[in-house]
């Protein structure tokens, strides 16, 4: 695909045809508050994309905060010394209450759940790095409808706003799943509930606009030569997600709108007592929050494709089975909520959802094995893009393959609600996407920002995420198998010393991600100016300079080659002798 | 001007009461306006099929209800009068050929009765409402036939009618929602096309937001037989 | 062939902590380790592989790369079938070990478990309720109900709550069923039989010995919810029968004050309120009783019998300062002569309740100090502390 104007492109270049005078998309225009003034009225897909990151980072923080308090409080169980006094509960706000001060715990394992899933990690890689990146990727100017971009930037701020109200409120502590009637007693005569649910509902007006965008920007901005099959995958996988954002949000929307009814005016559809069926909560609320989870990880599958692909320096293994591929895991994802509810729904229902589960594992596992095989004959660079990517491959396919006992009926019995639970979804979460995320960031940082960031710093950093994150997480799967319910705030002795290496694992993984905000931040100040392409990549954000020009590209980009064609193209803006062409194959064949 | 705001499209000054559907620029980032017109229609398409799913929620709720509760249902529908809902169906149906004709006469460029034409589908809209607050929820609420714990109806003769209303208040309730947001858009419209935006080279929001008039009508077309007419 | 059993049994233990108590699931802990295996192995293998492909393919300056093919239908086929094929086969094993622990055996011995916050309640066939208790927490801060079961027999358990859902999870049993309002639910299973060392444990209320196995809620339910235990005791079938009909205390036989005392944790109220003055989520029974009370909704007033029964039954009517309204009510979930033994519970904490006649003529008075009834019901209490 690309390139497009590569003569006039050079960088030493000043002088255009036009545009002249076209900085980069980051020269501040006038004064301080002119400046201001134009990022928050900016329609420019770049400057959105930038603020979600750093909206995202922070909530990301704040989720972390609560993160780790949780592990504070069950780094001891409770326990009573002779003379009558509560041990061991951090939480003791309310004395020897232990009741009370459990009910805090419970307030901040929601808090950490609702902030992570609904702040962080659905909107994170598609509204930061996808609005990025994605139109420039596919040659274009802009997402195809700028002014929706920036009102559903408002969306994320103000349904955020929600969210953090209801935490100065007090706090919601119903975990993040809203279970009626739980959630509709619980607190009977305040608004948190109502504010935090209100949040949810508004934060969905946001996903849709942006998957609503990204599907229309990539029908119809595809730069002249672009076929769908020149499209780098993380556009793919952005645009298999964007369909689950639109197809799956509005349940969502109406599911919260109907709690939210319930608990103002009591309409009865989910109360027991009235006849309503909390049940079909359970379903309404898991056919959108399963789907939700590969929202979630496509996007971070996309990264990790093109990370591999550009720091192996070498075409992506089986192109068209990954684009598939996610297109499957996308119609898969719409028919398997009922695996949440093995242990409430009905036989026949958990017979066929057991059976429909395993269908995810197919695609994903093509997506696993082509990413293996692009590692071979590639020629690795090990920097901190690629240690994020390594760590992926190895934490969610722990993450993926915990989650066959959880689909198989049997075993899911005895795991449903447990730390297993809880071991599996961060596996797949925070080191499926999160750690994609965390290793794109770097990845696309350059671009970004125009700044090279520590790769010291970076490596650390990684290493310490990785280790802290399985010492954390590892022995959540061994208390889960043996016995350990989730949402506890105190527990029997037995467990103790699993939580106990759970909450130091904590603090490295804490540790590490302080490093790496410390690394940007340093970055920003101090780094060393990016050249346009210092990964040597293909794809076309790396054809115009670091940081991107206002209109993306001087001219209107032509695509020339496929995104992946390291064989045969030299990355532009390189030289031969630091990213040279693989040699031919002997006799002179040419792979496939 | 030295500054390029992508948002801003620069237009030269105008030439004396040149209407602006005649100099409208499409967005910057579109090789053309066609293009960008496309764009919009897909994304309302796409936009519309979330609205279907929002309430294909409530359709299910009421499916589910009406298979354990029947006979809640089938007295609750007795207790709605069939006539009014006939009407509004009636209205709807009728303010959705306006709103087509909304679209035909931007393309047209017959700004009266584009004019006409809009005020006529917000009247209808309006009416709609009227009906349905004056004549259906106000004596309802009144009578006590009520959602779920609000309840009052000292005549009930099924234990699950709460529900039934419940499902009823919320599925039109959500519909009327729309209704007004519906509005909203028509008076918008209506401000554009009194300054001249829409003609036959670009009525991009006429259409649709005559789209999303029909969705709405389509909704209310399943409703009226499912809540006013299957006993 | 000796080596990996060795290392299987050694992982289950890992796993698990302890062996599964019936046939149903053990299969379940079969199921487990097949998946793991394979898991494993694809796993390890994966993870050879990335460590191979760092050694060999790490980029060096100087060395050149080779081409290499980016796609191979065999290959790609392959790894499509395989993994599909093992799936398969993990649904279908998945599927029979959940057959087993939803049909129920003829012959079941039926029990009523309500649930409720925050904790369970157990109603045996002849209308006993599971009253004993015991503390297994570390701090020994709450008292948890025993439920017994026949070795080696069905159990089905008839499962509702009262307020909102809770899920009963026996660990050990490896399976859990949600309870709901409104609803019942069930949850059969059959215990393995005693062992030597769960007959050495034998005493006067299970001559032939017991085993105890944690049950837990798994479903989020509020505060308390991890408070929210109870141990299931497997005993002999004679031990089980003579207990529920002797053992199993049936209230009407005791005095008032032992019923409520017994009634104060079966029915939840030690869920928020303390019996030794101490504060919790509603107002103590210490010396509540006789004396004046400041409401947040209606004048003070002297807590009487009236007064107590109206707090049980429309608990919102006048609420105690300083406490949230948040006690649901008893109405139609305790009888008469349940509510007069809370009340005479009630009285019995308080230094201001009446004496009577026949305690001052005898010179016994009603002590207030020891909780009444600490010990009366634990026939087995040396065993287990
Ligand atoms: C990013 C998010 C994410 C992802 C990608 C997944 C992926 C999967 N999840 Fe997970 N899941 C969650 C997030 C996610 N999950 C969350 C948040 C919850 C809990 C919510 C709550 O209750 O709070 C949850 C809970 C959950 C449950 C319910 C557990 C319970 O509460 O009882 C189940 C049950 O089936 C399940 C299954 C699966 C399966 C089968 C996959 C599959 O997609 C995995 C597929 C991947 C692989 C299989 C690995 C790669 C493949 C190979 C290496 C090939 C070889 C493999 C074999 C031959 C097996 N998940
Ligand atoms: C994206 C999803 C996500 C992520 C990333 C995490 C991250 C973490 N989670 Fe959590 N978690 C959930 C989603 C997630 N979680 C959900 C959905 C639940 C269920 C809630 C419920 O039951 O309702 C849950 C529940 C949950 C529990 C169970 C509570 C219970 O059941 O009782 C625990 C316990 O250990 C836990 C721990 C942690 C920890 C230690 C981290 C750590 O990984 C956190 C590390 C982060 C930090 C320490 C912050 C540092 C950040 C910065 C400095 C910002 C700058 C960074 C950069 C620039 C890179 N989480
Ligand atoms: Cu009951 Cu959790
Ligand atoms: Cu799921």
């Amino acid at each position: 695909m690309t390139t497009i104007d590569s003569q006039t492109q050079g960088l030493e270049h000043e002088h255009h045809d036009h545009h002249h005078d076209e900085g980069s998309y980051l020269t501040p225009r006038g004064g301080f508050w002119a400046t201001i003034w134009d990022w928050m009225t900016t329609v420019d897909h770049k400057k959105i994309g930038v603020m979600y990151l750093f909206a995202i980072l922070f909530m990301f923080f704040l989720g972390g905060v609560a993160a780790l308090m949780v592990r504070l409080e069950l780094l001891d169980p409770v326990r009573q010394t002779a003379e009558g006094v509560v041990t061991g509960q951090m939480f003791n706000w309310y004395g020897d209450n232990v009741a009370a001060n459990n009910n805090l715990y419970n307030r901040f394992f929601t808090l950490h759940g609702a902030i992570m899933t609904f702040m962080v990690i659905v909107p994170s890689v598609p509204a930061s790095l996808g609005n990025f990146l994605l139109p420039i990727m596919l040659g274009a100017k802009d997402v195809a409808f700028p002014k929706l971009n920036l009102f559903s930037w408002y969306i994320y701020f103000f349904g955020s706003i929600f969210a953090v109200a209801s935490i100065i409120g007090g706090g919601v502590d119903t975990g993040w799943t809203f279970y009626t009637p739980y959630s509709t007693t619980t607190d009977a005569d305040h608004w948190r509930v109502v504010i935090m649910v209100l949040g949810v509902f508004v934060l969905g007006f946001s996903s849709i606009l942006t998957g609503l965008n990204f599907i229309v920007t990539v029908h119809k901005l595809r730069a002249p030569g672009m076929g769908w099959f020149d499209m780098p995958l993380l556009v793919w996988t952005l645009y298999a997600s964007a369909i689950i954002q639109v197809l799956a949000t509005p349940v969502i929307g109406v599911t919260t709108l109907l709690l939210i009814l319930e608990r103002t005016m009591g309409i009865g559809v989910f109360d027991p007592a009235l006849g309503g069926d909390p049940v079909l909560y359970q379903h309404f609320f898991w056919f959108y929050s399963h789907p939700v989870v590969y929202i979630m990880i496509l996007p971070g599958m996309g990264l990790i494709s093109d990370i591999i692909s550009v720091h192996a320096r070498k075409k992506i293994f089986g192109y068209k089975s990954m684009a598939f591929a996610s297109l499957g895991i996308t119609a898969v994802s719409f028919i398997v909520w009922g695996h949440h509810m093995f242990t409430s729904e009905g036989e026949l229902a958990a017979t066929v959802f057991s059976a429909l589960t395993f269908l995810v594992a197919i695609p994903t596992a093509i997506k696993v094995f082509n990413w293996t095989a692009t590692l071979w004959k590639g020629s690795i660079a090990v920097n901190t893009p690629m240690c994020y990517a390594l760590s992926f491959l190895f934490l969610f396919t722990i993450g993926g393959l915990t989650g066959m006992p959880l689909g198989a009926l049997a075993t899911d019995l005895h795991l449903h609600d447990s730390y297993f639970v809880v071991a599996h979804f961060h596996y797949v979460m925070m080191g499926g996407t999160i750690i994609a995320f965390i290793g794109a960031i770097h990845h696309w940082w350059p671009k970004m920002f125009g700044k090279m960031y520590s790769e010291f710093w970076g490596i650390t950093g990684c290493v310490l995420v990785f280790i802290g994150f399985n010492v954390t997480f590892f022995t959540q799967f061994l208390m889960g198998t043996r016995g350990m319910p989730r949402r506890y705030a105190t527990y029997v002795d037995e467990y103790e010393i699993w939580h106990e290496i759970s909450t130091y694992g904590s603090w490295i993984l804490a540790i590490g991600l302080f490093i790496h905000a410390g690394n940007f931040f340093w970055s920003l100040v101090f780094g060393r100016q990016a050249p346009p392409n210092p990964w040597g990549g293909l794809s076309m954000e790396w054809e115009t300079e670091s940081p991107p020009v206002l209109h993306n590209f001087h001219h209107d980009p032509v695509a020339t080659h496929g995104p992946y064609d390291f064989d045969d193209v030299q990355p532009p803006h390189t030289d031969p002798e630091e990213f040279p062409l693989p040699e031919p194959l002997p006799g002179g064949a040419k792979p496939h | 001007m030295a500054t390029i705001d992508p948002a801003s499209n620069e237009r030269p000054a105008l030439a004396k009461r040149e209407p602006l559907w005649k100099t409208y620029k499409h967005g910057h980032h579109w090789p053309d306006a066609e293009a960008e017109f496309d764009a919009a229609k897909i994304g309302m398409w796409l936009f519309l099929s979330t609205e279907i799913l929002l309430f294909a929620g409530m359709f299910c709720a009421y499916a589910i209800f009406r298979m354990k509760y029947p006979e809640a249902f089938v007295n609750g529908s007795h207790y709605l009068d069939w006539r009014f809902g006939a009407i509004n169906t009636a209205v709807l149906l009728g303010s959705s050929f306006t709103a087509a004709y909304c679209v035909r006469n931007a393309q047209l460029n017959n700004q009266l009765w584009l004019k006409i034409n809009l005020a006529i589908t917000f009247l209808a809209g309006a009416a709609f409402l009227a009906i349905k607050f004056i004549f259906e929820y106000g004596p309802k609420w009144a009578d006590g036939k009520r959602p779920g714990e609000l309840f009052s109806y000292p005549f009930a003769e099924n234990a699950h009618e709460p529900i039934w209303w419940g499902v009823y208040y919320g599925a039109t309730g959500l519909h009327a929602s729309h209704v007004i947001i519906g509005m909203g858009l028509f008076v918008w419209v209506f401000i554009n096309a009194s300054r001249g935006k829409y003609g036959p080279k670009h009525y991009t929001l006429v259409e649709n937001v005559a789209l999303y008039w029909h969705l709405v009508d389509l909704i209310w077309i399943f409703l009226f037989p499912l809540l006013y007419l299957i006993h | 062939m000796i080596a990996p059993l060795f290392i299987d049994g050694l992982l289950r233990d890992w796993f698990f902590g302890d062996r599964a108590y019936s046939d149903t699931s053990a299969y379940s802990d079969d199921l487990y380790m097949f998946i793991f295996w394979v898991c494993a192995f694809v796993f390890i293998g994966l993870n050879a592989f990335y460590v191979l492909c760092l050694v060999k393919f790490r980029r060096k300056p100087g060395v050149p790369q080779q081409r290499s093919s980016s796609h191979s239908t065999t290959l790609e086929i392959t790894w499509t079938v395989l993994p599909t094929i093992l799936l398969v086969v993990f649904f279908f094993r998945g599927f029979w070990g959940y057959l087993d622990k939803v049909v129920v055996e003829a012959q079941a011995e039926q029990l009523d478990l309500e649930a409720y916050k925050w904790g369970w309640e157990m109603t045996y066939p002849n209308g006993a309720v599971s009253l004993v208790s015991d503390r297994i927490d570390p701090g020994q801060l709450n008292e948890y109900p025993i439920f017994v079961v026949p070795e080696d027999w069905p159990v089905q358990l008839r499962m509702t709550s009262r307020d909102v859902i809770h899920s009963f999870w026996i660990p050990d049993l490896r399976q859990k069923f949600d309870v709901f309002p409104n609803r019942y639910t069930s949850y059969q299973f059959r215990m393995d039989p005693l062992e030597e060392e769960d007959r050495a444990r034998a005493n006067d209320a299970f001559p032939s010995g017991y085993r105890d196995h944690t049950l837990f809620c798994a479903e989020y339910c509020g505060d308390s919810h991890s408070e929210m235990a109870a141990i299931i005791r497997v005993a002999s079938r004679e031990d089980y029968a003579n207990w529920v009909v002797t053992g199993g205390v049936e209230l009407d036989k005791l005095t008032p004050v032992e019923a409520g005392a017994i009634l104060y944790t079966v029915k939840g109220c030690a869920q928020c309120h303390s019996v030794d003055g101490s504060d919790n989520t509603g107002p103590t029974w210490r010396n509540a009783f006789g004396y004046e009370r400041q409401f947040s909704n209606a004048p003070a007033g002297i807590v009487d019998d009236n007064y107590i029964r109206e707090s049980i039954l429309v608990p919102g009517a006048k609420v105690a300062e300083g406490y949230p309204n948040q006690m649901p009510s008893y109405q139609g979930k305790v009888n008469d002569f349940e509510l007069n033994a809370l009340i005479a519970y009630i009285r019995s904490l308080s230094d201001r309740a009446p004496t009577s006649l026949i305690d001052e003529v005898q010179g016994e008075p009603e002590s207030t100090e020891e909780e009444p009834q600490a010990s009366l019901n634990r026939p087995d209490t040396d065993d287990n502390t």
